[in-house]
């Protein structure tokens, strides 16, 4: 996705190394997705779902 | 010893053989008092790179070279960062790319290195009506 529009940044983060980003966004369970900080997918979502939920209008 | 068995280097280099285009990895790490993922980081990316001509590491102070931190928002170490031909594709890795990682990783270096999506037209069409900042967080683990 972030290839693919210049407005789009994305960050794979290793959780157990980051512990504090972790904690802030409540990391319970992996993969766990945050959209500018607002947006929460937990679990692997099918293609056209996960872009729906993370490119909801407003955020 | 490496951490790619040889038959993982070999099936892995299969894959790679169709990158056509420059990628680097910058790779952000804290020489003194850094994460212990840094060192790591490193050999996983030392041992992608050799397997390609087209794949480069390029190793970046996290103290010390502040004018790319901020170039490319890099907050935390080891950080990794792809880009095409000298381009910020937007792709970031925080942590050593092991476990879990180590396919998104090697996904990410192929998108940069053939310009590949395989993305649904539904999604592309959806990606270019975003016209706002998107950052995206992925949490994951080494197993």
């Amino acid at each position: 996705m972030a290839f693919s529009s210049p407005h789009i940044t994305a960050t794979a983060v290793e959780a157990t190394s980051f512990m504090d980003l972790s904690r802030k966004y409540h990391v319970t369970g992996v993969p766990k997705t945050i959209v500018n900080d607002s947006i929460e997918i937990l679990g692997a979502l099918p293609e056209e779902q996960f872009v729906e939920t993370a490119l909801q209008p407003g955020n | 010893m490496g951490l790619l068995s040889d038959s993982d280097t070999q099936v892995l280099k299969q894959h790679l053989s169709v990158i056509d285009t420059p990628v680097s990895l910058l790779l952000f790490t804290q020489t003194f008092g850094g994460s212990e993922g840094g060192p790591i980081a490193k050999q996983v990316l030392d041992e992608v790179a050799s397997l390609n001509d087209h794949i480069s590491v390029v190793e970046k102070n996290f103290v010390l070279d502040t004018d790319d931190r901020a170039k490319y928002a890099v907050e935390r170490e080891p950080a990794i960062v792809v880009l095409r031909n000298g381009e910020d594709t937007r792709m970031r890795f925080l942590g050593a790319p092991t476990g879990y990682e180590f396919v998104p990783l090697i996904e990410s270096i192929l998108l940069a290195g053939t310009g590949k999506v395989e993305l649904e037209p539904s999604t592309v069409k959806m990606l270019d009506a975003v016209t706002t900042p998107t950052e995206i967080k992925v949490f994951s683990t080494p197993t």
